[in-house]
């Protein structure tokens, strides 16, 4: 069965982007968030295999997200989408549990190589 | 990879970042200390830098950067906001939605961007000089060997409890991103099974990205060098790593003092960096932003939409027409008909929906635009914007902009006054220019109106017999109101030095044409003194309309139910003529007549044979009505506008066609070009 993905991050497009290149993959979209809050309600009620979650975004951000849904669930699978110049923040997230970070701007193999990573 | 297919959507997203960050920059302005703005304004750049970076478009990118590390000391209130950074900022945003806009041209960025990046940077360092730049790694060659006191007690107390010890060579491969995060990946895996000694450079610069490609590690662990192999090299990015085992023999050398230091230093950091990312997190978590789920639909899918709608409409039309004259009378029959009736209503009403658009798409960008120009033309202006929810089609909103910037442009060129002669008049300094939107009925009412010096009709007729717009005989029949009106003309304009701001050469006229082009008018209040409003008034949508249908010489016409005030049927000696001109009066009025034959440049006056009997619709253009004669009226139906095509743009006083019941074509009369 296909690894099941949701995508958080506040920009649509970004989202698309992301979403593209690993369904190509084979990896399945199960949903998407635009911020920290939807992606924790979206984590407990689908439980998805992996979550690609940006840092900078509305309402709540990636990092806090990352705490909340590792609080819940240790196991969850989390890979951050960065930008350069925020290193600070992606360390602070690797703190707090999530598996792996891409760098925007994205390259294909760049993201398939950390998901492949992380669930393959 | 190709990104074509993601340029669309990043032209949109882009857009509606940069109108994010043009009200919010301009809130700011009042409200500098408001940091739910800053974090707002921080977070939409950051976001069009992404995108920009991914797209590839590296000017908007190196741009977006600069302007965020501008709006990150703002922030971190290392820097106070002042009115010369917001203009700067400003400069930014109109070079970014320059660059939007080349890219969805040409596809490619074709403005350069260094000079507005000179001035970020400029920003930068007037604002923040005492901020020391940043130190290039100064990183000196130490070696991993010199070890102090209680790093060697560490060791050789592990060293008892069955661990080794190694020196780490860990190398990252040339491209590595964030090589500071997979430094600190390296090092936090690596302490999940075992014990970091000492790093060269420190950890604190390793988290700084204070080294180049590689860094040494002293580990102590019970795992085997493959499993540390396997630990480091799962990480991304890690080329690869040399395994040295050492044993207690080589562990004794001098100390250093220096890695103290090293130690104190990464406490006070991770310190530092705890507290930070609390203070933000605390503020992200204050915002309660509203976010429904939406899908994007390219505009040109809803127009295809729209048009397999009008073609369901037009059959069920020509279904009904059947019906009625073969006379079904089948129970089924009708209830299918009324059941397709209801379902296609439905679906027309539901497919407008989805085509309108809150017409803050446009009003968002007046307030930038009010700022400059009142501050250019030292004028003190408050503008307030209503309704700015009210819902257009999406292809009249998209139009809609260059009319009302030219609207507004003329009040505050020419409508308001200066601060001193506001004064001397006994008004406020400010003045209040109004935009409004409110949908009436079938129709949308947008306002602008403000409270400057008014229109002087002897001031504009005088202009208008200079220009020769009109002539000495053209005036004596005018009302006030028409000779207000004279401004729409082409070739008139009441300033006396064409200004830089409202005169470039469009008019008013242009104005009423796009209006008008729109299926909408407009017309003028004012008095002298008071204030002007313009109104524009517009229909909610272009594509479905109600229309009377009228036959004229054995063609059928559709007149739009919009402009029509009424319907009479008259005799021909309530026909009258006052200066040369046939008139009717209805209930008090005298009104205009015109044939539609005359009018169509049709020969066949039919009319003549039945002049016992005129039938006259009333057709009402703002505050002006004229009587069309027509042959007979026939009925009053939903019709569903076709454009008559590239070749046939200019036929005077046809605006479109439309498809009838019976599959006939009939043509929409244009009449407010009649009044």
């Amino acid at each position: 069965m296909a690894k099941r993905v949701l995508i958080v991050d506040d920009a649509a497009f970004m989202r698309m982007m992301i979403k593209n290149i690993l369904t190509e993959a084979g990896y399945e979209i199960i949903a998407e968030a635009e911020n920290g809050k939807q992606a924790v309600e979206k984590y407990n009620e689908l439980k998805p295999d992996l979550i690609t979650m940006d840092i900078t975004m509305p309402e709540m951000d990636g990092i806090s997200a990352v705490r909340e849904i590792l609080g819940s669930d240790s196991g969850a699978k989390i890979i951050m989408c960065s930008a350069m110049g925020q290193q600070a923040m992606v360390i602070e997230a690797i703190q707090a549990g999530a598996k792996d970070f891409i760098v925007k701007p994205f390259k294909n193999e760049r993201v398939l190589e950390a998901v492949n990573k992380v669930i393959g | 990879m190709d990104m074509s297919q993601y340029l669309r959507m990043f032209l949109d997203e882009s857009e509606e970042y940069l109108q994010t960050l043009n009200q919010s920059l301009l809130e700011l302005e009042h409200n500098p200390s408001d940091e739910q703005l800053i974090n707002n304004i921080f977070r939409a750049a950051h976001s069009l830098k992404g995108m920009a970076a991914t797209m590839g478009f590296d000017r908007m990118a190196n741009l977006t950067h600069e302007m965020e590390n501008v709006l990150d000391r703002i922030r971190a209130k290392k820097m106070v906001l002042t009115t010369g950074i917001v203009d700067i900022l400003f400069k930014c945003l109109d070079r970014l939605d320059k660059l939007v806009k080349e890219i969805s041209h040409s596809g490619a960025e074709t403005s350069e961007v260094d000079d507005i990046i000179e001035l970020l940077q400029n920003v930068d360092s007037i604002k923040d000089g005492a901020a020391s730049p940043t130190v290039k790694s100064t990183s000196v060659e130490v070696d991993l060997m010199d070890t102090n006191s209680d790093e060697q007690s560490t060791i050789i107390s592990h060293l008892k409890t069955d661990y080794y010890c190694y020196v780490l060579d860990v190398e990252l491969v040339k491209d590595c991103l964030l090589k500071a995060v997979r430094g600190f990946m390296v090092i936090k895996n690596l302490k999940e099974a075992g014990v970091v000694v000492k790093s060269i450079p420190s950890l604190k610069e390793i988290e700084d990205e204070k080294f180049d490609y590689e860094f040494k590690i002293l580990y102590l662990t019970k795992e085997s060098e493959k499993e540390i192999e396997s630990i480091v090299t799962d990480i991304t990015d890690v080329k690869g790593i040399q395994i040295v085992r050492i044993t207690e023999d080589n562990l004794t050398g001098e100390t250093g003092p220096y890695i103290e230091n090293g130690i104190q230093e990464v406490a006070a950091a991770v310190e530092v960096a705890s507290e930070e990312s609390e203070e933000s997190n605390a503020q992200l978590t204050q915002q309660d932003l509203k976010i429904t789920p939406t899908v994007r639909v390219d505009i040109d899918k809803l127009d295809s939409l729209m048009n397999l709608v009008a073609e369901l409409l037009i059959n069920k039309t020509r279904l009904e027409e059947i019906s009625n004259r073969m006379n079904v009378s089948n129970e089924l029959f009708g209830d299918i008909l009324q059941q397709l009736d209801r379902v296609t209503m439905n679906l027309q009403h539901t497919v407008m929906q989805v085509r309108m658009v809150p017409i803050e798409r446009i009003f968002n960008r007046f307030p930038r635009m009010v700022r400059d120009l009142s501050k250019e033309l030292n004028k003190k202006v408050n503008l307030i914007i209503d309704g700015a929810e009210t819902e257009l089609d999406r292809s009249i909103i998209d139009s809609l902009g260059d009319p009302l910037v030219h609207l507004l442009r003329n009040a505050i060129d020419h409508g308001i006054e200066d601060p001193e002669t506001r004064k001397k008049a006994g008004k406020s300094e400010f003045a209040e220019l109004r935009l409004s939107a409110a949908q009436k009925g079938n129709e949308i009412l947008i306002q602008v109106t403000d409270d400057g010096r008014g229109l002087d009709a002897k001031k504009i007729t005088k202009k208008a017999l200079e220009r020769g717009v009109i002539t000495r005989d053209d005036l004596t029949k005018m009302s006030d109101h028409e000779k207000i009106m004279l401004i729409f003309r082409p070739g008139f304009s009441t300033s006396e030095v064409i200004s830089d701001i409202s005169g470039r050469g469009v008019g008013l006229d242009v104005v009423r044409k796009t209006v008008e082009s729109l299926d909408g008018h407009i017309y003028i209040d004012t008095e002298l003194g008071k204030g002007t409003t313009f109104n524009i008034s517009l229909p909610l949508t272009l594509a479905i309309t109600q229309a009377l249908l009228v036959k004229v010489c054995d063609e059928t016409y559709a007149i739009p139910l919009s402009v029509i005030e009424g319907a009479e049927d008259i005799t021909a000696e309530q026909v009258q003529m006052v200066q040369g001109q046939e008139v009717f009066v209805l209930r008090g009025h005298l009104i205009p007549l015109v044939w539609s034959h005359k009018l169509l440049g049709l020969s066949i006056p039919d009319l003549n044979d039945n002049t016992e009997q005129l039938s006259v619709v009333v057709i009402g253009t703002g505050k002006k009505q004229v009587g069309l004669i027509v042959s007979e009226l026939i009925n009053q139906q939903d019709i569903v506008i076709k454009s008559l095509g590239e070749f046939l743009i200019d036929v005077p006083h046809i605006s479109g066609a439309t498809i009838l019941g019976d599959g006939e074509v009939a043509l929409i009369l244009d009449v407010r070009n009649i009044a």
